[in-house]
């Protein structure tokens, strides 16, 4: 009796992901030579797309070591979008709890700071505010002003030297070795015009900027700070690298 | 209007009028950037002839040993937990 179409395409799905379904091969598609295209085209696309959404995981640990990581994804985690570029917003949970990173412990840092950096690129480049835009505001009301954060922009923080990790995993990086010990990492990842980018804060500005994105006004986002911050150079840092969001 | 809110409306006041070349440094300042090539959501022409690839490897044992940049990440905790 063939398969109901709901069942037939559960079972193809699950036969895709790596898992033979003998029913599926036996009564509708007996060609497994064919079906097993489907797999590796489809697991091919997918390794792709999460290797370029994570150049620098891969650049980690090498492209056989990701491709089985990715596999691993993939088998338990299809898209639920058809763009692939929004594929792979759990893979940082994923490499966290996988027992083949547990020598890692940094891998899923670099992996939340890769997904950081592809949602940025993809975030429309204008809807910044920028110092102009505050000049005719008279300044008692700047305190209470609630800023929100421009598209793309993130603060991804780690115990790890994030942003040397990623700096000796570009192509070309000297084979300077990075101390995993320098001290842990708060950075700001950014849309630019051409392109995402990352800055690294200052604990106080990181405190700044979280409170902001919490939804905080400048004075409560302030208040979060250390006492040696400087409102004024972080408020015009901020603004200079379009981080904060133009007033609707 | 309390003595900190006002040193907290003068000190934000005074970011909006810093020289405009102060400001654009914000531009300037070393960023690492990322540009990336855009991803086409089909990838046919590679897939389709990896997708014929006789070679099976999903039983494959896991290669445990990763060979990226890792070798050059040092010193500090270097295990979970």
């Amino acid at each position: 009796m063939p398969l109901a179409l709901r069942d037939l395409q559960k079972a193809f799905a699950a036969h895709l992901s790596g898992e033979d379904q003998p029913a599926l091969v036996a009564e509708i598609l007996p060609a497994a030579q064919r079906l097993r295209i489907h797999r590796h085209h489809m697991l091919d696309s997918l390794g792709s797309a999460l290797a370029a959404t994570f150049p620098t995981v891969q650049a980690v640990v090498g492209a056989d070591f990701f491709r089985r990581l990715a596999r691993a994804f993939i088998g338990q985690s299809l898209p639920s979008q058809p763009v692939l570029a929004e594929y792979g917003a759990g893979f940082p949970a994923f490499v966290a709890g996988h027992h083949a990173a547990r020598d890692l412990p940094y891998l899923a840092d670099v992996a939340r700071l890769d997904w950081a950096l592809n949602l940025a690129f993809h975030a429309p480049a204008d809807g910044r505010l920028a110092a102009a835009d505050l000049a005719a505001l008279p300044a008692d009301e700047l305190p209470s002003l609630r800023l929100g954060l421009a598209p793309g922009t993130v603060l991804v923080a780690s115990p790890y030297p994030l942003d040397r990790i990623w700096a000796a995993s570009q192509p070309g990086a000297a084979a300077d070795p990075v101390d995993l010990a320098a001290g842990g990492v708060r950075l700001l990842v950014l849309r630019r015009p051409d392109d995402a980018a990352f800055v690294a804060l200052s604990a106080g500005e990181a405190a700044f900027i979280a409170g902001l994105g919490e939804g905080l006004s400048l004075e409560e986002a302030a208040g979060r700070a250390d006492t040696g911050f400087d409102l004024s150079a972080c408020f015009a840092r901020l603004l200079g690298l379009g981080a904060l969001a133009a007033a609707q | 209007m309390t003595t900190t809110r006002i040193a907290i409306a003068s000190a934000l006041a005074a970011a909006l009028v810093l020289p405009a070349a102060t400001q654009a440094q914000g531009n300037m300042e070393r960023c690492y950037g990322v540009a990336k090539a855009g991803k086409n959501d089909c990838q046919t022409a590679k897939s389709s002839c990896a997708g014929t690839s006789k070679s099976d490897s999903q039983t494959d044992a896991w290669i445990s040993v990763p060979k990226g940049v890792c070798d050059k990440l040092v010193g500090g905790k270097t295990t979970a937990g």
